[in-house]
C-alpha cells in the first residue's frame, strides 16, 4: 500500500490539510461581512486535500538525481543533527550568554565539528567576528543585541 | 513654478557640494546598512533619523532617500554569495545569483546584479522625473477588486516556476498560502491559527520563511559536501568580465522590468519584493531557454535587480505627490520626511519645489555613486566563497540567525527560522519546489485581502471584479497566462 | 591563509574605527552630561530621593518607524539633549502581536525603575479583543504625553456636508456606505468611528467597515472605493489642504490648532457628544516604586513643557497631552470601560 515515495507523501500531506481543516471549521465567527475569515483557510485546506490523494496516485517518477538525494548516508544524518543540535542551543542560551561569547562558541565549535583543523584561524575568525558585527550593530547603530553576562 | 524650471532647481541642490556630500554619505550608509544581515530600507532609514535632527531639510532628505535606495542596492550582495537574502526585495536576486556564484562566477553575479540596480534606478529617476506630477492618480487608481486581480495574475504563474511535477508545486504554493493565513486577520480582527502565541499574532515575516527556505536548507546541503573544496579554485571569481554577450543579454530584461518594478512600485502595498517576483517570473515566461532560470541565467539576476530598485523611486510618488506611505519602509520614510517639518503631500511640490526636486534629481546621481562604490569592492567580497566549507557554514547560519534577530528581537523567530530550514531541506529531498511556496506565501495574503475587502464593500456581491476595468482586463489575462501554458503542451503533444 | 589574515585585519580596521566611532560619541555625552549636572542636583532635591544610577531602557512594543517607536525616540532624544535625565536612554523594539509581545516581556520586570515602555489606545483594546494577557492594570502609569484626534474623511464631491448627514444617511441604507481604516476590527479605527455612529443614533451592527493596512485607506477613499475615512487627522491632512478630501468632523473636544484644522468642527459643535482621543503616554513595569513614577512623571512633565518638544510635536502633528500618573490611570479605567460597552454590543469583546 505504501510503497512508492509519493504515497507516503500523499498521505502526510492529507492529514495535514485534514489538520488544517479541522482548525479552520473552529475558527470564531465574525458576523458583520459576507466573506469570513474562514473561507480561504477552509478552500485552500479541500484544495490540499484533493491535490493530497491525486499526489497518492500519481506515479512515482523521479530522476535518478532525485533517488540520490533522498538517500542520505549516516555519516550525514549524524552531521546535520550535530549542527541542528548547536544551532538549537545557540538560539536557548543566546539571550542569557549573550550576542559576543555564544556566536564565537558557535562558530568556532561548529566549524570544529564540520572538520575544520585550523583551529589558529579559526579561533580568530570566531572572536573577531561576532566582535565585529556587536560593534557595528551596538556601538555604530545602536541596535542593542543581547549583551548577557559580559559587561559590555 | 514649472516642471522645466522645478527640475532645473532640483539640480541646482543635487550638484551642489554639500548635496554631492549628503548624496554620498547617504548612499554609503546605505549600502553598507544593506548589506549586514538583517537590515534592510526600514532599519536604516529609522537609524539615521536622529542624526538628521536640525539639519537642513533638503539636504537631510535627499541623504534619507540615499539610505533608502542605498540599502537596496546593497541587499543582493547575501542573496548572490551566501544565498541568505538580507532583505525581502532581493529573495528573488537568489534564484540565479547563488547558482551562478557557485559556479564560480560570484564576481560576475554581482557585477550584473550592480549594473542592473544602476539601471533600474535610473530609468525609473527617469520616469519619476517626466511623470512623477501626473503619476499621482496612477497610484491610487487600484481599488480592491484591481489588486485581487494583479495578485492573482502573478500566482498563475506558479506552474512556470518549477520544473518537475505540477501537483507538488501546487502543493508547495497552496501551503505558502496557508502559511500567509496565520496571524489577526484585519478583515475580522480574529487569530488565526495562532495556538494562543502572541509571537504568531502578527504573522510570520516574510525574511524567516525565506531565509529558512533558503539559505538554513542549503546550509545541510553544504553540511552534506563539506568534505568537497569550496567553489572551484577562485582564481577568477571575482572577475567582473562581462562578455559583449552577457551585455546584451541582460540589457533587454534590465530595461523592461525597470519599467515594470516602476509601475509595480508605485501602486501602494506592491512594493519592490512583489515587484522583484513578477518580473522575475514574466523574464522567464518571456525567455527563449525558460530551462536555464533557476541555474544561473544572467537574465533572472538583471531582472529583479532592475526591478526591485525601480520600484524603489516608484514608491516616491505616492509618496512625495500624495502623502501616502504605500509600505512599510516609505511609512518610516515619512517619518523621515516630518521630524524635519517637512509634510509630503499634494502641496509639496508647490510649496518645496527644492525639496520635491532635490531628492528626484539628487537620485541620478546617488545611482552613479552607488555604481561607482560597488563594483570595486566586488572582487574582495567575492573571496569570502573561497573561505572552506566547515568555516562558511558556521558563518551563513550566523548570518541568517542575526538577519532574524535583527528584525524581531525574539529567539521565538530564531526558532520559526531552525523549522523553516527543516521544511526547506525536507521540501528539497522530496522535490517541491520552494519558489511557488514563498510566492503564494508573499501574493496569497493580499489577494485574500483585497478580495474579502471588495466584498466587503459590493455587499458580497462577486460581480464587483468584472465591472471595474483595471480588474477585468488583469483578470482576463490571468486567464490567458493560465491556459497558455496548458494550451503550448497540448500542441507540442500532438505534434508529437 | 594569507587571504584570511588579510581579511582579519581588514576587520580589525573596522573595528578600531567603529571603536573610534564610539569614543567620540561617549565624550560627546559626557560633555552634556557635565553641562548639566548641577540643574540635576536641584532636581534631585524637588523630586525625593530617587535619582537612576544605570541607564534606562524605553521599550516600543512595535517596529522600527511606527507611532511607538517615533514617539519613545523623540522622547528619549529629548531628554537627553535638553539635560532633562543624565543617564543614557536606549531605545529596544519589542514587536509582535500589535504589542502583546512587548507588554508580555516588561511584565517580568517587576519593580524595575529602568525599564519604562510607550503605549496608546492598543493597551486597552488588544486585552478587550483576547489577544493580550496583559492591559494596562498590570503596569505603572507614568504620565501621557501626547494626543492625536481622530477624523472622519470623505472625498471632497461626497454628498455629505456634515457629521450628523453622514449618519442620517447610514441609517436610511447601511449598506451604500464602506468606512475604510487601516486597523482591524475591534481595534482604534473602527471604535472610534462605531462610538460616535452609536452617539447618533446608527445601528453599528449593521456598519460595513474594511480594514485596508499599508496606508490603503486613504488610497480607497480617493479611488472610491471606499466613501468614509476613519483615521487620525494627521494622515489626511494633506489631502484636506489640497482639496482632495474633507474631513466632516475632527473628535476632539474643542478646535484644533492649525491653518486647515481650525476651519474643520468638532463633532460636539454638530450636536454629537462624543470625542475620541488618541492618547500616547509612558508606563512602566508592575510595581514600580512611588518615588520612582513621582521622578520620572516630573521628568516628562519639563519635557512636555519644552520649546524643543513642542517643536517635535508641530511637525508630527502632535497635540499637547500632560496627565500624570494618578489622573491618567482614571483616565484609562473609564476609557477602557466605554471601549468595553462597544465591544459588547458587537459581540467582540473576548474578557
Amino acid at each position: 500500500m505504501l510503497k512508492g515515495v509519493n504515497r507516503k507523501l500523499g498521505l502526510v500531506i492529507f492529514l495535514l490539510s485534514a489538520g488544517y481543516l479541522t482548525l479552520s471549521y473552529n475558527l470564531p465567527t465574525y458576523p458583520y461581512i459576507p466573506v469570513d475569515a474562514d473561507v480561504i483557510p477552509k478552500t485552500l485546506g479541500w484544495i490540499l486535500l484533493v491535490l493530497s490523494i491525486a499526489l497518492f496516485f500519481a506515479k512515482d517518477q523521479d530522476s535518478e538525481e532525485q533517488k540520490a538525494r533522498r538517500h542520505i548516508p549516516r555519516e550525514d544524518v549524524k552531521a546535520l543533527l550535530g549542527v541542528f543540535v548547536f544551532v538549537f542551543i545557540y538560539i536557548t542560551l543566546f539571550e542569557t550568554i549573550g550576542f559576543i561569547i555564544m556566536t564565537a562558541a558557535f562558530v568556532f565549535f561548529c566549524s570544529w565539528f564540520l572538520g575544520y583543523k585550523q583551529h589558529v584561524v579559526n579561533a580568530l575568525v570566531s572572536i573577531l567576528f561576532p566582535v565585529f558585527l556587536y560593534s557595528v550593530f551596538v556601538f555604530l547603530l545602536s541596535i542593542n543585541l543581547p549583551q548577557g553576562i559580559l559587561p559590555f | 513654478m514649472g516642471a522645466v524650471e522645478g527640475i532645473l532647481t532640483g539640480f541646482e541642490v543635487a550638484l551642489s557640494l554639500e548635496g554631492i556630500m549628503f548624496v554620498l554619505l547617504g548612499v554609503f550608509v546605505g549600502t553598507f546598512i544593506g548589506m549586514l544581515p538583517g537590515l534592510g530600507p526600514i532599519s536604516a532609514i529609522a537609524i539615521m533619523i536622529p542624526i538628521t535632527y536640525g539639519m537642513n531639510p533638503t539636504l537631510a532628505l535627499v541623504m534619507m532617500a540615499g539610505v533608502y535606495y542605498g540599502a537596496v542596492f546593497g541587499g543582493s550582495t547575501s542573496s548572490i554569495l551566501l544565498n541568505a537574502p538580507g532583505i525581502s526585495g532581493t529573495v528573488a536576486t537568489s534564484f540565479d545569483g547563488y547558482p551562478l556564484a557557485q559556479k564560480g562566477q560570484a564576481g560576475k553575479a554581482l557585477a550584473i546584479a550592480a549594473i542592473s540596480s544602476f539601471v533600474g534606478g535610473t530609468i525609473s529617476v527617469v520616469l519619476l522625473m517626466i511623470f512623477a506630477p501626473v503619476l499621482a492618480s496612477v497610484a491610487v487608481s487600484f481599488g480592491p477588486p484591481a489588486y485581487f486581480a494583479l495578485m492573482l495574475l502573478g500566482l498563475t504563474a506558479i506552474a512556470s516556476l518549477s520544473e518537475g511535477s505540477t501537483i507538488k508545486a501546487l502543493i508547495a504554493a497552496i501551503v505558502g498560502f496557508m502559511i500567509a493565513t496565520i496571524g489577526i486577520d484585519p478583515q475580522t480582527g480574529t487569530g488565526r491559527f495562532t495556538f494562543g502565541s502572541a509571537n504568531l499574532l502578527d504573522g510570520i515575516d516574510f525574511l524567516v520563511i525565506a531565509l529558512g527556505l533558503f539559505a538554513i536548507a542549503e546550509v545541510c546541503f553544504l553540511v552534506m559536501n563539506r568534505r568537497k573544496k569550496s567553489v572551484t579554485n577562485g582564481k577568477d571569481i571575482g572577475s567582473l568580465k562581462l562578455s559583449k554577450q552577457d551585455a546584451k543579454e541582460i540589457s533587454g530584461p534590465a530595461g523592461r522590468q525597470s519599467f515594470l518594478g516602476f509601475i509595480l512600485g508605485i501602486l501602494p502595498g506592491a512594493g519592490a519584493t512583489i515587484a522583484s517576483f513578477i518580473s522575475y517570473i514574466t523574464e522567464k515566461r518571456i525567455a527563449k531557454k525558460p530551462e536555464e532560470f533557476g541555474k544561473g541565467a544572467l537574465k533572472g539576476i538583471a531582472a529583479p535587480e532592475a526591478s526591485n530598485n525601480a520600484a524603489t523611486s516608484g514608491s516616491f510618488v505616492p509618496l512625495l505627490s500624495l502623502g501616502i506611505p504605500g509600505s512599510g519602509t516609505t511609512a518610516v520614510m515619512l517619518g523621515a520626511f516630518l521630524v524635519l517639518g517637512v509634510q509630503p503631500g499634494p502641496m509639496l511640490m508647490g510649496d518645496q519645489p527644492e525639496i520635491f526636486w532635490g531628492i528626484i534629481a539628487s537620485m541620478y546621481i546617488g545611482n552613479i555613486f552607488l555604481l561607482i562604490l560597488n563594483l570595486p569592492l566586488i572582487p574582495y567580497i567575492s573571496r569570502i566563497l573561497t573561505v572552506p566549507r566547515p568555516l562558511l557554514i558556521s558563518l551563513v547560519i550566523m548570518f541568517s540567525l542575526i538577519g532574524v534577530y535583527a528584525i524581531s528581537f525574539s529567539t521565538f523567530d530564531l526558532y520559526l527560522l531552525l523549522a523553516f530550514g527543516v521544511l526547506g531541506f525536507i521540501m528539497r529531498i522530496f522535490a517541491f519546489p520552494a519558489p511557488p511556496f514563498i510566492l503564494a506565501f508573499i501574493l496569497g495574503g493580499m489577494m485574500e485581502q483585497s478580495f474579502r475587502q471588495a466584498m466587503t464593500s459590493s455587499g458580497g456581491n462577486i460581480s464587483v471584479f468584472f465591472t471595474n476595468n483595471i480588474s477585468l482586463v488583469l483578470i482576463i489575462l490571468s486567464v490567458i497566462s493560465f491556459a497558455f501554458p496548458i494550451i503550448r503542451n497540448l500542441r507540442k503533444k500532438k505534434a508529437h | 591563509m594569507k587571504k584570511l589574515l588579510g581579511v582579519s585585519f581588514l576587520v580589525l580596521m573596522l573595528i578600531f574605527l567603529a571603536a573610534c566611532g564610539d569614543d567620540t560619541s561617549t565624550e560627546e555625552d559626557t560633555e552634556s552630561n557635565e553641562d548639566t549636572t548641577s540643574e540635576g542636583d536641584v532636581d534631585s532635591e524637588e523630586n525625593g530621593d530617587w535619582e537612576p544610577e544605570q541607564s534606562i531602557e524605553i521599550v516600543a512594543p512595535a517596529g522600527a518607524g511606527g507611532g511607538w517607536d517615533t514617539t519613545a525616540r523623540m522622547t528619549a532624544q529629548t531628554l537627553t539633549e535638553e539635560g532633562l535625565i543624565d543617564q543614557s536612554i536606549g531605545v529596544v523594539n519589542e514587536p509582535g502581536g500589535g504589542g502583546a509581545v512587548g507588554w508580555a516581556s516588561i511584565a517580568n520586570k517587576e519593580g524595575s525603575p529602568y525599564d519604562l515602555f510607550v503605549s496608546s489606545s492598543p493597551i486597552l483594546l488588544v486585552p478587550l479583543n483576547g489577544q493580550s494577557e496583559y492591559g494596562h492594570e498590570d503596569f505603572t502609569p507614568i504620565a501621557n504625553i501626547i494626543a492625536e484626534y481622530a477624523g472622519f474623511a470623505v472625498r471632497e464631491d461626497a454628498e455629505w456636508d456634515t457629521l450628523p448627514e453622514l449618519f442620517e444617511s447610514m441609517k436610511e441604507d447601511p449598506s451604500e456606505i464602506t468606512v475604510v481604516g487601516t486597523s482591524s476590527p475591534g481595534s482604534m479605527d473602527h471604535i472610534q468611528f462605531v462610538r460616535f455612529a452609536k452617539e447618533a443614533g446608527v445601528d453599528i451592527t449593521q456598519i460595513k467597515y474594511v480594514s485596508a493596512p499599508d496606508a490603503g485607506g486613504v488610497t480607497q477613499l480617493l479611488n472610491g472605493s471606499a466613501d468614509v475615512f476613519s483615521t487620525g487627522v494627521g494622515e489626511v491632512v494633506e489631502q484636506v489642504r489640497s482639496g482632495d478630501v474633507r474631513l466632516l468632523a475632527v473628535t476632539s473636544e474643542e478646535r484644533l490648532e492649525g491653518d486647515v484644522l481650525s476651519e474643520i468642527p468638532t463633532a460636539k459643535e454638530q450636536g454629537i457628544d462624543e470625542t475620541f482621543v488618541n492618547w500616547r503616554g509612558f508606563f512602566g513595569p508592575p510595581e514600580m516604586d512611588q518615588a520612582a513614577i513621582d521622578y520620572y512623571e516630573a521628568k516628562f512633565k519639563e519635557l512636555s513643557d519644552s520649546d524643543a518638544f513642542a517643536e517635535i510635536r508641530d511637525n508630527y502633528n502632535w497635540e499637547e497631552m500632560f496627565m500624570g500618573s494618578e489622573e491618567y490611570e482614571e483616565f484609562l479605567d473609564q476609557e477602557k470601560e466605554s471601549f468595553q460597552e462597544i465591544l459588547d454590543e458587537l459581540d467582540l469583546s473576548e474578557e
